[in-house]
């Protein structure tokens, strides 16, 4: 009110009227913009042109102390080809990956779908599924961690109990199970995020459709199948995306179980570049294969969405 | 067999509030298989939740008793004793608390200024600048780790909580400036030019009329900044060398002995460290069903 009696504070000069007219006010959003901006290419474009680029040079301990790199084309490249692990672990990648994907989007749907309902009882059980979520993962792989124990670990007492194993097992000291128990784990905590994107997205089906394919005496699969699914499509695509980023970027998992043990069992591309890093110290080997994985990253997450928007123009 | 069903379930119920009714299965078996169901997934995922909990409380010989028991027969706080009466956890802890707080300060001033700018002003990059903070979110860590190690050695930073801040910010700003300008533009224009004609400058309609009410998402920002730090394992373990810069995660992982582990107190640690995420979390729910709408422009 006093403001518009009086007319002085749009004459009144201010620092920040220099902003209100003329050449102020056009380079106004770049000022706000411009500290997001520089951080943005000093801690990632910059990082990461450099990170591609060191693949092609020698880059380790001594010739990082000696401050002279030399350029040495592909040669990084064919020796991480040229080494047995990096078969295994590209393998033990594709395994991780599809297991992690699969079991995520299958058991984070049948969350939703349960969850959806409004029953007597709902929130204490959405909660109690979303723990997986809030626990940190160093604290929730190290609890697995612990309750694999091949001596006195429950799950081993569970399963016994249960007449699924005779004995106690090493489940991830042996080459035939790591990676499997490492992959119950990381589905046990990535389903409950899956599960939120989908419940959100089920939430958004109109009741109208549902109830018209029940007029029409749809059962419970096809309903599903023909009205459901579609209609969380652009959702349950976005979910598989994110999955997939982030179980090919599942360090924590891995490495405070096994350390992509015993014997590169469970070793992932992620782990096998850390290896190559930060035990051997031969960066330029750690980043062909990094440059690797984010390309194939790139390359997968491009088509999956360029998918979506093919089926989103029909 | 389901058509034979039709004509029955359409008769029978007028009442179409069940949208999934399969009418071959009586409604109390339904029932049943649904909370059947419910509760599987319950005990699934609450369940190492639990065995953390219970293994903290256990005494060292109850831990290591075969076979381990379900439910614990006694109680002792001894872990927590034996964890909390040594300087190293506090020490994590603060370094937990330093680096947490800096980051979350940092990211979230920065992106509370682009993400207004991205959501409010037209300029050149509006558009592609915040889908390119959105693949900056996806490049994998480990192409980010090497040259990092590469910077912070040369820089000297190396083994230091400060040279973790900018390694940090590279994996929560593209994201932070991306939901900010997702707030922001939730937020009604007719505000802002309400208050300019008042005769707000630009800075006071910003500060005064535009960020209350994007407060809550700027809370959801700084939440999610604050437990992806506190939570970070990867970069600390790289870049932390000595025992006194150690971060929580690190610490807790730390307490992994080659041949023995005292799991009674890595488990206490671990019921500490997601003790403040899961109060967080607590805050943040009560937070975004509070402040989203709010019906200002309606007022």
């Amino acid at each position: 009110m006093t403001a518009r009696a009086q007319p002085a504070p749009a004459l009144k000069r201010t620092w920040s009227s220099i902003f209100e007219t003329g050449r102020g006010a056009r380079i106004y959003p770049y000022l706000m913009v411009l500290p997001a901006v520089v951080i943005v290419v000093g801690v990632v474009v910059y990082p990461v042109v450099s990170g591609i680029l060191s693949a092609f040079f020698d880059v380790t301990l001594r010739t990082l102390n000696s401050g002279d790199m030399p350029f040495v084309g592909f040669r990084n490249f064919q020796r991480v080809f040229a080494d047995p692990s990096f078969g295994l672990a590209s393998f033990n990648t594709f395994v991780w990956v599809v297991l992690n994907v699969v079991a995520q989007l299958g058991f984070g749907l049948a969350l939703a779908l349960l969850l959806h309902r409004i029953v007597p009882g709902i929130g204490f059980f959405r909660s109690g599924i979303l723990v997986p979520w809030v626990v940190p993962s160093v604290v929730a792989v190290l609890t697995w961690r612990w309750m694999y124990d091949p001596s006195v670990g429950i799950v081993n007492e569970i399963l016994v109990r249960l007449g699924i194993i005779d004995a106690y097992h090493p489940w991830l000291g042996d080459t035939a199970t790591s990676l499997y128990a490492v992959t119950v784990e990381s589905i046990w905590k990535g389903t409950p995020f899956v599960m939120l994107l989908l419940l959100a997205a089920l939430q958004l089906v109109p009741k109208s459709i549902l109830e018209a394919a029940s007029m029409d005496g749809a059962s419970g699969w096809r309903k599903l199948w023909y009205v459901i699914l579609p209609q969380i499509r652009v959702s349950f695509a976005i979910a598989a995306v994110l999955t997939f980023i982030l179980t090919v970027n599942n360090f924590n998992a891995i490495w405070l179980m096994t350390e992509g043990g015993p014997l590169n069992s469970s070793e992932i591309l992620f782990t096998l570049a850390y290896k190559y890093g930060f035990q051997r110290y031969d960066l330029g080997m750690a980043s062909a294969v990094a440059t690797m994985l984010f390309v194939g990253l790139v390359i997968a997450t491009t088509l999956y969405l360029k998918l979506i928007q093919a089926s989103e123009g029909d | 067999m389901t058509s034979l069903t039709i004509p029955e379930s359409t008769a029978r119920t007028p009442d179409l509030s069940a949208p999934l009714r399969r009418s071959w299965t009586p409604k109390w078996a339904r029932t049943s298989f649904l909370y059947v169901g419910l509760w599987v997934a319950f005990v699934w995922s609450v369940f190492p939740f639990y065995w953390m909990i219970a293994t903290s409380l256990r005494a060292k010989d109850e831990i290591f008793a075969r076979p381990p028991g379900i439910i614990p027969h006694s109680f002792t706080f001894q872990n927590y004793i034996d964890l909390l009466v040594g300087a190293e956890f506090w020490r994590y802890a603060l370094n937990s608390l330093i680096l947490t707080i800096s980051v979350t300060v940092i990211s979230v001033l920065i992106s509370v200024t682009a993400g207004y700018a991205m959501a409010r002003h037209r300029f050149k990059g509006s558009v592609a600048l915040p889908l390119f903070m959105l693949y900056g979110q996806m490049f994998p860590p480990v192409l980010l780790l090497i040259p990092f190690y590469i910077q912070l050695r040369w820089l000297g930073w190396l083994d230091s909580l400060y040279g973790l801040i900018p390694v940090y910010l590279s994996y929560m700003l593209p994201l932070c400036v991306w939901l900010m300008r997702g707030f922001f533009s939730q937020v009604p224009h007719s505000l802002e030019d309400a208050a300019r004609m008042d005769g707000c400058t630009r800075w006071q309609a910003f500060w005064r009329v535009i960020l209350p009410m994007a407060r809550p998402g700027i809370v959801a920002v700084a939440t999610w900044v604050m437990i992806h730090t506190w939570n970070e394992f990867l970069y600390a373990s790289t870049f932390i060398l000595s025992d006194k810069n150690r971060t929580l995660p690190l610490g807790l992982s730390g307490l992994i002995g080659q041949y023995t582990t005292d799991w009674g107190v890595l488990m206490a640690g671990g019921v500490i460290t997601a003790a403040p995420i899961l109060i967080v979390f607590f805050f943040l729910q009560k937070h975004l069903v509070a402040g989203v709408g709010g019906g200002a422009v309606k007022g």
